[in-house]
């Protein structure tokens, strides 16, 4: 235990000797000020004593409380916390592992009287402690903030610190295997933005594709919608063609003195010709049977690039949708479809069609649908296998 | 001196035992082949040997920062490798670095927390220690302004801040002031006579003569001789006759005696070595050069001077690290395999250059 406390005494020590360490802290203080600056009335949205009324968005839309969690999981989590203070965090970590091993300084932490896998995991964890206590003063800041001014005391909101300690140990895991590889704190640096890249890019591919696959998904929707009320629209003609035909008919027969004749079985032309729009109805219902077909077609690609996208996201961590699991548990389902009203969805953005679903909102479910397990079980797994090899170097290397 | 602990140690025969320890880098470059040594409690052990003769590497083997490819031995009385006895030991590595961002007592305290030492006697020793080095000045600056002598200083303090039985020191004076230099042999004076054992690397041979009981050679991975510096200069003492002529020493031998200037050594056996100034009789003892110092007066021969001298270390160590065949200085490095198939590059051949510290 003596020998846990003096490597977490000294991990205090390096923080504390970091400027980077301070600077962040200092922004994330103004950050949670500005979030504290701003609030929802009744009119709209409000800055210090600055009113600025917004129709769809204020508290007779949502909830003060929700607005604030809002702006802290959108905001304060997923662009601060997840990116912005993460790059400053993983800048400011690139060197621990590369000091740590670097030739002069290892042999004295290797000589003394404690295993080289705890001292690693120890020095590992520690390194996690930047992270730890930055999002830890940011959530406690955010939960003041939150309770003074939404009058929600809202607990679940630490729960920031597990998911941002977690998203950031993906990186880290890596920046330790490439530090102790090379010893190059540079190297651990690029290589950990490198590997973040590749991780957006992979997640931005999965994201575009989801994207246009439930805008399809929705296009093809309102065009199936279409294709009922169209078909309906030929019956109804047909009918009423039909009808005037054997009205027609019974006319002539009356004329002739004949007996009146059963209703017969009109030919397509014979109906067009009764009713000269027909042909044009049905022409539409035929380009939404195309249309139908090519959306179909489109979707099943779409679908297996996503799935590509997927697998490979599998054995890969999941940054963006592990800082996402803060939006699950602060927003729930109907609180979603609330913001979504209030945001005015596509509505807002002029593509006002009542027979397609709101797209941001079954994107956002199509990514509420994905597990957790699958987000942070395989992500924690490829942490795992990368720390494990990193291990492994490290107890059995000559320093 | 009193920050140096109080506290006995055991009666435990060797404080190192080793035998046969031998690591290979790569398969091929052979940094050390088949050590053996003993070091004893109560005594302080030099271990010299030229560039790339596996020094660091046997004394990183000791401390567990590099697994050997085979060795039998314990430290402390425990099998080479056993972690917690490291926890007796205290250790100085070589052009070793301390956390910049860290005083000089944080040092202390850091590396006696690793050992497992208790808070309070960190904080009691930590004083102490600093004292001791004479860098009580300087405990609250962080290391990275320190001299590379202040940092040696509390190089030293942090390998006693955990009681060891056992110090194992690589290098503890470089770059140290001559007064730095003889404090820190003060305080292993000090260690000794605690009974404690110090295990002392260091190229600077004059320093280990002042201080060590006992040295060890080690040339190209093996050791080349091993005993007190009485035991190794047993034999090799001789005595030196300087004249106050114009001619060289030999030519006025030859003069005086013929016979005994081609038979190159006395009628008792010693063998006759000389200089352009002075002639070397290869023996210890007094009486010996008794005749020919006769012979010299006797013909009226001013005897300039006529000394006993006994090998110093460095007169070994160039001993150990010439080829007996060449009589030239072996190359430094490590014994490397050669890849036409042939052997190992042994003390007495030419070798290839290894890069094993």
């Amino acid at each position: 235990m003596t020998q846990t406390i003096a490597l977490l005494v000294d991990a205090y020590r390096e923080l504390n000797a970091k400027k980077l360490f301070w600077i962040t802290l200092v922004l994330s203080g103004f950050i949670v000020a500005a979030f504290a600056c701003v609030g929802l009335d009744a009119q709209g949205l409000k800055i210090l004593w600055w009113s600025f009324p917004i129709p769809m968005f204020n508290t007779g839309t949502i909830s003060l409380d929700l607005f604030y969690k809002f702006v802290f999981v959108n905001f304060g989590a997923a662009l601060w916390l997840a990116w912005a203070a993460m790059i400053l965090a993983v800048v400011s970590t690139a060197s621990i592992i590369p000091d740590f091993v670097s030739g002069g300084a290892v042999e004295l932490s290797l000589s003394k009287p404690i295993g080289r896998l705890r001292l690693f995991l120890t020095k590992y964890v520690t390194g996690l402690l930047f992270v730890m206590l930055q999002v830890g003063v940011f959530s406690l800041a955010s939960f003041m903030v939150i309770g003074l001014r939404g009058g929600a005391w809202e607990p679940r909101l630490f729960l920031a610190i597990p998911i941002v300690v977690g998203v950031f140990s993906y990186l880290y895991c890596i920046s330790a295997l490439v530090g102790l590889l090379t010893r190059s704190t540079v190297a651990a640096l690029l290589l950990t933005l490198l590997f973040w890249i590749f991780l957006f890019i992979l997640n931005s591919a999965d994201a575009a594709t989801l994207a246009i696959k439930t805008d399809m998904a929705g296009r093809l929707t309102a065009q199936e919608k279409r294709l009922v009320r169209q078909q309906a629209e030929v019956e109804r003609r047909e009918h009423w063609a039909a009808d005037l035909l054997n009205e027609k008919a019974r006319a002539e027969a009356n004329e002739k003195g004949e007996p009146e004749p059963a209703p017969a079985a009109w030919t397509p032309e014979q109906l067009d010709a009764a009713d000269p729009t027909l042909p044009n109805v049905r022409g539409e219902r035929g380009r939404l049977e195309k249309q139908i077909e090519e959306s179909t077609d489109n979707i099943k690609q779409l679908k297996r690039w996503n799935d590509g996208f997927v697998i490979a996201k599998t054995i890969f961590p999941k940054t963006t949708e592990t800082t996402g699991l803060l939006e699950r548990v602060l927003v729930s389902d109907s609180d979603l479809e609330k913001l979504a009203k209030a945001f005015g969805g596509e509505e807002r953005r002029g593509r006002r069609d009542p027979d397609r679903p709101d797209s941001d909102l079954e994107m956002e479910r199509a990514m509420r649908d994905r597990s957790v397990g699958w987000i942070v079980g395989t992500s924690l797994g490829f942490e795992a296998l990368v720390l494990l090899a990193t291990c492994w170097i490290f107890c059995r290397r000559d320093f | 001196m009193s920050a140096i602990p109080t506290t006995t140690v055991s009666t435990m025969p060797w404080a190192v035992d080793l035998a046969d320890v031998a690591k290979t880098y790569k398969g091929r470059i052979h940094a050390l082949r088949g050590v053996s040594m003993k070091v004893a409690m109560g005594e302080i052990f030099g271990l010299l040997g030229p560039n790339g003769a596996g020094k660091s590497t046997l004394v990183k083997i000791l401390m567990t920062v590099i697994s050997p490819s085979r060795a039998r031995g314990s430290v402390l009385g425990h099998p080479v490798g056993h972690k917690p006895t490291l926890a007796r030991v205290g250790y100085l590595p070589e052009h070793h670095r301390f956390p910049d961002y860290l005083t000089g007592g944080q040092v202390l305290e850091f590396y006696a927390g690793l050992c497992g030492v208790g808070r309070a006697d960190r904080k009691k020793r930590r004083g102490e220690l600093l004292e001791l080095v004479g860098m009580t000045r300087w405990g609250d600056t962080r290391v990275k302004s320190y001299s590379k002598g202040m940092r040696q200083r509390i190089g030293i303090a942090q390998a006693l801040m955990n009681d060891p039985d056992l110090v194992v020191l690589d290098e503890p004076t470089d770059g140290v002031d001559p007064v730095g230099r003889r404090d820190i042999r003060n305080i292993l004076l000090e260690v000794k006579r605690r009974g404690k054992a110090v295990f002392l690397n260091s190229h600077l041979l004059s320093e280990l003569e002042m201080v060590c009981d006992r040295v060890a050679i080690l040339v190209q991975g093996v050791v080349a001789s091993q005993g007190t510096i009485g035991e190794l200069t047993e034999g090799r003492e001789r005595y030196e006759i300087e004249l106050g002529v114009d001619r060289a020493p030999i030519d006025v031998l030859r003069e005086l005696s013929p016979e005994l200037a081609a038979a190159g050594a006395l009628a008792s056996g010693e063998k006759i070595e000389h200089t352009p100034t002075m002639l070397r009789v290869a023996t210890g003892d007094a009486t010996r050069v008794q005749g020919l110092v006769d012979l010299f007066r006797g013909r009226g021969v001013v005897i300039r001077a006529l000394r006993p001298v006994r090998p110093s270390l460095e007169d070994l160590f160039m001993q150990a690290v010439t080829d007996p065949t060449t009589g030239h200085v072996l190359d430094p490095g490590a014994a490397e395999d050669r890849k036409n198939g042939g052997g190992v590059g042994g003390q007495g051949g030419a070798t290839a250059r290894g890069g094993v510290a």
